[in-house]
């Protein structure tokens, strides 16, 4: 789960989703909040607070070390097939149509998304 | 070690040598070992981690001019 939509909020559930895949789990994320905006195609996440100012040097350095930046963790992950849930009442407080999201973003309301996370192994809250 | 294909995932850091180590994996046949190259200090709980999680089995390690060396027998 999913609710701030800084970078490295971002980042680190895609990272840890990434990997769950890669292992051959099965990863479902829910994005509700602030965590909505990481699921439009425009999103360009920044760091958080005063560093904001830095999320260019810090995604060069990722760069370097193997790491693509938030869009290209999104292709990872679509590619894994890491499933992603956008908030139908987040949709629409924030006037976020399914069109304005990455490709395969399924939508549903709390209780959809409970359904899933109460049959799991393993949860996990970012933020 | 015996191998049959080399991955060599030096200079990228966790999760990128897990990530391309399960996309390597899935390439190859059953019954092939894998010799995983990474400088990654966090590969030494990762990798066998990743083993133990996909039932892959770790064959051997070793660590050898600042890298260390993995070898993944692929049994599923």
């Amino acid at each position: 789960m999913v609710s701030e939509g800084t970078f490295d909020k971002g980042m680190m559930a895609m990272m840890i989703a990434n990997t769950a895949a890669s292992m051959g789990t099965e990863v479902h994320i829910f994005h509700t909040f602030f965590g909505l905006n990481l699921m439009k195609k425009t999103a360009k996440p920044k760091l958080p607070g005063m560093y904001k100012l830095f999320t260019g040097m810090f995604i060069k350095k990722m760069n370097k070390i193997g790491l693509e930046d938030y869009a290209g963790q999104i292709k990872l992950a679509q590619e894994l097939g890491v499933n992603l849930y956008a908030c139908s009442t987040t949709m629409g407080l924030m006037n976020i149509k399914q069109e304005d999201m990455w490709d395969g973003v399924k939508v549903l309301g709390a209780a959809g998304f409970l359904d899933i996370a109460l049959d799991a192994d393993s949860t996990m809250f970012i933020g | 070690m015996q191998k049959d294909e080399t991955l060599d995932a030096k200079g990228l850091m966790c999760p990128m040598p897990i990530v391309k180590l399960s996309k390597k994996i899935k390439e190859m046949p059953v019954g092939k070992t894998l010799e995983l190259i990474s400088d990654d200090i966090g590969s030494k709980e990762d990798v066998p981690a990743w083993c133990k999680r996909t039932g892959n089995e770790l064959v051997g390690t070793k660590e050898e001019g600042g890298a260390f060396y993995y070898y993944i027998k692929k049994l599923v």
